[in-house]
């Protein structure tokens, strides 16, 4: 868990469709893209990041809204494919 | 070398294209891109017409987040500096009217030399973005090797390695590095690194609809540069230089040269610019010496004392 | 005249700071520097740590290899004022980091053109030394273990010099940024620092010195660092000015400056271990020494945290930096 994550989070549904850094794009059931970055006390890192978008794997992100920035911050990226 | 770009384009007579296109930046630039060449930017701002297309390209394309968006009443200027999430900033100067202290060496203050009050031909604009540096001062400070020189020539970033320790933003002498607190990371402009691997030239590069800014081999750029500033000598415009080849400013105090590089018409503070940055990394050596002088000196001081204390003590 | 094209005021006589400042346009205001995001009372308190664990290191290093025997009692008060820089100093230097669960990454490379590299590695070393030291001197302290002071002596003679690194290095750290108020006199920022960490170290070797003559040759070492700080922030101050810096020495951190470091950490003990010396024998020479002891290092802490943040005042005001970035101000041998 991380350390951010002390109250309740919002969460989002969907694929990660761009990566760049530690930035993706993650694309919602509805169709819709919305701009994350990976917080600092995030337990994944930037580079496990190409290999979600590679895989087009759905995933649960745990986030809260960027300070002064059109973006979320991403807390927790939790799979949702795996068997 | 130089290839034309329409002698490739016709190898591509279709309008939709099922893969991507080897070597594309031979196509909208004109440039092949080689591991184990230099590039950079060759930024005229004589032809910049304050669009943003740069400034937007790059945000598409390295999926930036937009800063809190305002209005700043700076211009048209609502971006206003580089940032960690900013990797191309459009500056604009609206020049007012010839200032006082103009004199007979130094008479032309833009383009065109006038009076008049804030008006489009005593506009300047320049797209500012992170000089790649010879001697990346950024890249010197940095104690974990997360800034690190490409295979391009190029500075960049890694960001699975940097600790947000923020040394390189004080010692960048251009104020481009900047920190993001909410990923606890250093970012600048990496010339698009991923691109240039690709084969593909730096998105702002490509987007930018007057060619003000250039990418290229760093020897054909400084040439053009060269040949645009004599043509612009001959056409009047006699305030017209580069920043940032070897031996202009911008190059100064052992920085040699910075590969993104300008053509400026007025002083380079007008543009934010300094006039003689120099290389941080030169004063580390006397810094040391001096201080370890002192604690030497103050050493000797300390026997002579405790030395006379036993002799005289007891 | 150079004046009018750099864009500075045309001054008559002597420039004054004011008249020395960038008069020119700048960018609505903006600075073409971006200021350094340390956090100044963290970083600065690491710095001052820094200083007086080394520092003390070397005084005490040097009072035992030539008083032997009797100076061990020093030689042991430095051995565990030593344990400040990382017990404390290297804990505040992580706390500071933005991505503080990868600090390991300093350890990935050696770098002799960022001297926070090269400090990491200092420190390191100077940890491994007065590490060996202390848990030999706490051995000889707790258990009784006398063979262990050899040990103990052997490990403080590295301690002292890496000591004498990690009380300095902090100024090469800060000097080789483009800060202008930092990177205007490098040499000065040096002393500087030296001479307040030797202060800082000697003083706080003295703190509850019961040997009224170890209290006095302490309070004379600390009196001649501070002396030497003295001329040498004049010297610094006046050589900041020269490169149009001035401006930055009229700043609200300036004056706390003036009030901390001169006034409290140097012009207060200086009179105070005269007072002191003229209290003779009385136990009140003692108490007054100590508190003479407490303003230096209060000073030396202030002098860190200062410096920063005048620095970061000169980074991001234009009429500081853009003056200080002209070509006048090039080192003089690499102009050509």
């Amino acid at each position: 868990m991380s350390k951010a994550a002390a109250g309740p989070m919002a969460e989002m549904e969907g694929v990660v469709t761009v990566v760049q850094e530690g930035r993706f794009q993650l694309t919602d059931l509805g169709g819709v893209s919305h701009n994350f970055m990976l917080s600092r006390f995030a337990l994944a890192e930037t580079e496990q990041l190409p290999a979600l978008q590679n895989a087009q794997s759905r995933v649960r992100v745990k986030y809260s809204q960027a300070d002064k920035l059109i973006a979320y911050l991403a807390h927790r990226i939790d799979l949702l494919d795996v068997a | 070398m130089e290839i034309h770009p329409f002698a490739r384009a016709r190898e591509y007579p279709d309008s939709v294209f099922h893969d991507v296109i080897p070597n594309e930046s031979e196509l909208t630039g004109g440039v092949t891109i080689e591991p184990g060449k230099q590039y950079g930017f060759f930024t005229d701002t004589t032809v910049c017409i304050g669009c943003k297309s740069c400034e937007v390209a790059c945000k598409e394309w390295n999926n930036l987040p937009a800063d809190d968006i305002g209005l700043t009443g700076q211009s048209y200027d609502n971006t206003g500096a580089l940032s960690a999430n900013t990797w191309r900033h459009v500056n604009f100067i609206e020049k007012k009217q010839a200032l006082a202290d103009d004199t007979a060496e130094r008479p032309a203050r833009g383009v065109r030399d006038n009076d008049q009050n804030a008006f489009q031909s005593g506009w300047l604009m320049m797209s500012d973005v992170c000089k790649h540096c010879h001697h990346a001062p950024c890249m010197e400070s940095c104690p974990t090797g997360a800034l690190f020189k490409t295979e391009f020539d190029t500075v960049v970033v890694q960001q699975d390695i940097c600790n947000g320790c923020g040394y390189c933003v004080s010692a960048c002498p251009f104020g481009v590095v900047a920190l993001n607190p909410l990923d606890g990371k250093a970012h600048k402009c990496t010339l698009c690194y991923d691109r240039l691997k690709g084969g593909l030239e730096p998105a702002c590069a490509k987007a930018c609809p007057t060619e003000s800014i250039q990418f290229g081999e760093l020897s054909d750029l400084w040439e053009r540069a060269a040949t645009r500033v004599e043509d612009l000598h001959a056409r009047g415009v006699t305030s017209a230089y580069t920043y940032g080849t070897p031996d202009a400013p911008g190059a100064t105090g052992d920085m040699k040269y910075l590969n993104s590089f300008f053509l400026l018409t007025d002083r380079p503070e007008a543009y934010n610019l300094p006039a003689a940055p120099t290389r941080p990394s030169n004063r580390v050596a006397p810094a040391f010496a001096a201080g370890l002088s002192t604690i030497a000196g103050l050493a000797l001081a300390a026997a002579v004392l405790f030395a006379g204390a036993k002799t005289t003590r007891d | 005249m150079p004046e009018h094209r750099d864009g500075r005021a045309v001054s008559k006589g002597a420039a004054s700071p004011e008249a020395a400042a960038w008069k020119g346009p700048t960018y609505y205001g903006r600075s073409q520097l971006k200021p350094s995001p340390f956090n100044a009372w963290v970083v600065g308190g690491y710095i001052f740590l820094a200083g007086l664990s080394g520092a003390s290191a070397v005084v005490s290093t040097v009072a035992e290899a030539v008083q032997g025997e009797r100076g061990a009692s020093i030689g042991r008060k430095g051995r565990y004022l030593s344990m400040l820089a990382p017990l404390v100093g290297a804990p505040l230097l992580i706390l500071d980091l933005h991505t503080p669960t990868r600090f390991y990454n300093m350890w990935r490379i050696v770098k002799r053109t960022s001297p926070m590299s090269l400090g990491t590695w200092i420190l390191t070393a100077f940890i491994g030394g007065a590490g060996v030291a202390v848990v030999a001197q706490l051995g000889v302290d707790l258990l009784g273990l006398k063979w262990l002071k050899r040990i103990a002596r052997l490990g403080s003679a590295p301690a002292a010099i890496t000591g004498a690194g990690i009380s300095t290095y902090t100024a090469a750290l800060l000097a080789a940024t483009s800060a202008p108020y930092w990177a205007a006199d490098e040499k000065g920022l040096g002393v500087r620092f030296a001479s307040s960490s030797i202060a800082a170290g000697s003083a706080a070797l003295a703190l509850g010195e019961k040997s009224r003559s170890t209290r006095r040759t302490l309070n004379a070492i600390t009196g001649i660092a501070l002396l030497t700080e003295l001329v040498a922030t004049a010297v610094h101050h006046k050589n900041v000015k020269a490169k149009g810096v001035g401006a930055s020495l009229e700043s609200e951190w300036a004056h706390i400056e003036e009030a901390a470091v001169l006034g409290l950490g140097v012009l207060l003990p200086l009179g105070l271990y005269v007072a002191s010396r003229r209290l003779g024998d009385r136990k009140r020479a003692g108490a007054v020494s100590d508190l003479a002891s407490l303003a230096v290092m209060a000073g030396s802490a202030m002098l860190r945290v200062s410096t920063i943040r005048i620095g970061q005042d000169s980074a991001s005001r234009p009429e500081v930096s853009l003056r200080f970035s002209q070509p006048e101000n090039l080192p003089k041998k690499r102009r050509a």
